[in-house]
């Protein structure tokens, strides 16, 4: 009761069993009696398609956007096993930011001072290490989100990009309750002697605009990276630095661009607009503009132009590049 | 341990319950072509193998990678070390060619390593291919026990993130639900964390999860191999009611006996190349020839004997 390989093809000598035959040793392999082409276009007349090509572009948007429910869930659930094995359980995601926000504040803030020239050094700090904290641990999850998937990429099917957007969902659902906090510290800060004071003004209600164009930023940047690190899992080790080099140029904890004024004139004119308009600086930039009095730091429409216009181009690109690696994910 | 023993870890079971598996083995009526595999190829890229080593064991579908544009600096490592820049290249499945027809149910058989698995992921459209290519009607989906989850959350967020990645809506995996905890048996143990189960139960979840979704081609991947007795039948029934609607399955499994009570064709794969295809009976007989041959071969002292002969006639006869 052989079956028929292909159409109206006899089944020739294939799997006959040979007597002749080491016991020990399997039959040759199987000469296919269809050429290549006879097969691709049997598939052709019955209409089957490829599997494991990327398919087109919109094609792709409208499966990944119908997987929302999905990337809902894996977000939530990543976000909470994180901090599920240990007696505060969920309280970390809160304790977490503000440990590393102290550590700043007191080596740069207090025993460097190396925020001269901010009126309110701890407003300054905490905003710039929650926000930058954001960020990267966004690189670091996009890095992994493919690599250390591959089991449920090689075990059910689904768009590969909902894996990197459901990382950057996760952080964002432990920064809502971590920005409170940040709030908090900024407001508490002010009343301390030495530090200026900060007044809540209606500006603070464009605070989830600005988190909401970084979150669209970091899925972008997310997106570039895991797709790199999935090809190439060697950048995995080039990440922290390179994050690194980006904290201590997009004055995180000090005012970079009061330091670029050092710098001989021919390097200033160069390195000053870069500082000042590459995309961590322009949100750092915006979100302290809208929650302190900063003098350095006056409310600027155009900044809210560039914020936007990064968010827009690294999501679009990284989509892109990402898309591109489609077919790729899950075959190392 | 020899190179034979690791490979020969196959269940001949004649004794195999077969109560658990009883019933009419299902008749072939081939219809139109559901599923065709061209020339497929995959090719794993592994990390800090010693290439080298491997290959001179003899294993001739392991061999060093060969970047297409390998620098200076990368040649001097890489021969000046096996501990930087070791990328090898497991060629899991050279050049398979079949035609599956709506209404088959196809097992796929072979040793330890030689490919089954792979070559199920790639039919699957899991593993993008090397070079080839999978052509299907409709959606496969993979139905298994090896699904992976994420052991450190609850049975409940699990049968969530499973159902939803399977593609079933938000209200449908509300609806099969419960349907998923009572076929798995795992009571109140829904709520706990998967990694507190025992390998039983994740497993039966695991399972059940993945069959809360009726795909048009199922493939199932030793999905019959665990739980107990009671749980076999129970996931007997629920693959035959799976493939009423499904049409077409295809089954990797050690056990014989499951094949030969649930495929009416069988597909051979040796050392990621298909060397028979044919009836089940047809096929499976030969096998067994094989396996009891290694058996006898590996239990009368000839365990090395496998090696030279074997190896010669295994060479790469390229399709």
């Amino acid at each position: 009761m052989s079956t028929d390989t292909t159409t109206g093809a006899a089944p020739g000598d294939r799997g006959s069993p040979d007597a002749e035959r080491d016991p020990l040793a399997p039959p040759a392999p199987i000469v296919p009696d269809t050429s290549s082409s006879e097969r691709r276009a049997l598939a052709e007349q019955f209409g089957l398609q490829q599997m494991g090509v990327r398919p087109p572009l919109g094609k792709y948007i409208r499966d990944v956007a119908s997987r929302w429910a999905f990337i809902r869930v894996l977000g939530t659930a990543t976000a909470y096993s994180k901090n599920q094995n240990n007696y505060l359980g969920q309280l970390w995601a809160v304790l977490n930011p503000i440990l590393n926000a102290t550590v700043y504040v007191l080596i740069f803030g207090v025993l460097l001072q190396a925020s001269r020239g901010v009126e309110n050094s701890i407003a300054f700090i905490t905003i710039g290490t929650f926000l930058f904290r954001f960020f990267e641990q966004s690189v670091h999850a996009g890095s992994r989100s493919i690599a250390q998937k591959t089991n449920l990429i090689r075990s059910l099917h689904f768009p590969r990009a909902v894996l990197p957007i459901a990382q950057v969902v996760s952080l964002l659902t432990t920064l809502v309750p971590a920005l409170l906090v940040m709030c908090a510290i900024v407001l508490l800060s002010g009343l301390l002697p030495k530090y200026a004071m900060v007044h809540v003004t209606w500006s603070w209600l464009l605070l989830p605009g600005i988190i909401a164009l970084l979150w669209v930023f970091n899925t972008g940047v997310a997106f570039i990276v895991a797709r790199a690190v999935a090809i190439t899992p060697d950048l995995d080790n080039v990440i922290g630095f390179v994050l690194r080099l980006v904290m201590y140029g997009s004055g995180v904890i000090f005012p970079v661009t009061h330091y670029v004024d050092n710098l001989p004139e021919g390097v200033q004119a160069i390195a000053g607009p870069i500082l000042e308009y590459q995309p961590i600086g322009v949100f750092l930039y915006v979100a302290r503009s809208i929650l302190t009095q900063e003098p350095s730091f006056p409310q600027d429409p155009w900044m809210w132009v560039w914020a936007a216009g990064w968010a827009v181009v690294a999501f679009v690109v990284g989509f892109i590049i990402f898309w591109r690696g489609e077919e790729r994910y899950g075959r190392d | 341990m020899t190179e034979s023993d690791l490979h020969l870890d196959v269940d001949l079971d004649e004794d195999f319950e077969p109560e658990d598996l009883e019933g009419p083995r299902p008749v072939a009526t081939p219809g139109d072509p559901v599923l065709v595999v061209d020339d497929l190829h995959i090719v794993y890229r592994v990390f800090g193998g010693k290439a080298k080593q491997v290959a001179a064991k003899g294993a001739d579908n392991v061999h060093e990678a060969k970047a297409p544009k390998r620098s200076l600096l990368r040649r001097l490592v890489s021969s000046t070390s096996q501990h930087v820049g070791a990328v090898s290249e497991v060629h899991a499945v050279r050049g398979i060619s079949f035609v599956a027809r709506h209404g088959e149910s196809i097992g796929i058989v072979g040793i330890n390593g030689s490919g089954k698995s792979t070559l199920l992921r790639a039919v699957t459209g899991l593993i993008p291919p090397h070079s080839g290519g999978v052509y299907v009607a409709g959606e496969p989906a993979l139905l298994g026990v090896n699904a992976a989850l994420m052991p450190q959350l609850s049975g409940e967020r699990n049968i969530w993130i499973g159902g939803l990645a399977l593609g079933l809506t938000p209200k449908q995996v509300e609806e099969r639900f419960d349907e998923v905890v009572d076929f798995a048996d795992i009571g109140d143990f829904v709520y706990m964390p998967m990694k507190t189960y025992s390998s039983g139960m994740g497993a039966r979840l695991r399972f059940a999860i993945s069959s809360a979704a009726t795909p048009d081609i199922l493939m199932i991947d030793e999905a019959l191999a665990t739980g107990d007795a009671a749980f076999k039948a129970r996931s007997k029934a629920r693959i035959d009611e799976v493939r009423k609607n499904a049409g077409t399955i295809f089954l990797v499994s050690h056990s014989i006996s499951t094949v030969e009570a649930m495929c009416t064709r069988v597909l051979w794969v040796h050392q990621g190349q298909l060397v028979m295809d044919g009836g089940t009976e047809e096929v499976l007989a030969e096998y067994r020839k094989f396996v009891r041959a290694h058996r006898q071969a590996n239990s009368s002292g000839r365990a090395g004997g496998v090696g030279p002969r074997a190896r010669r006639k295994k060479k790469p006869q390229q399709v």
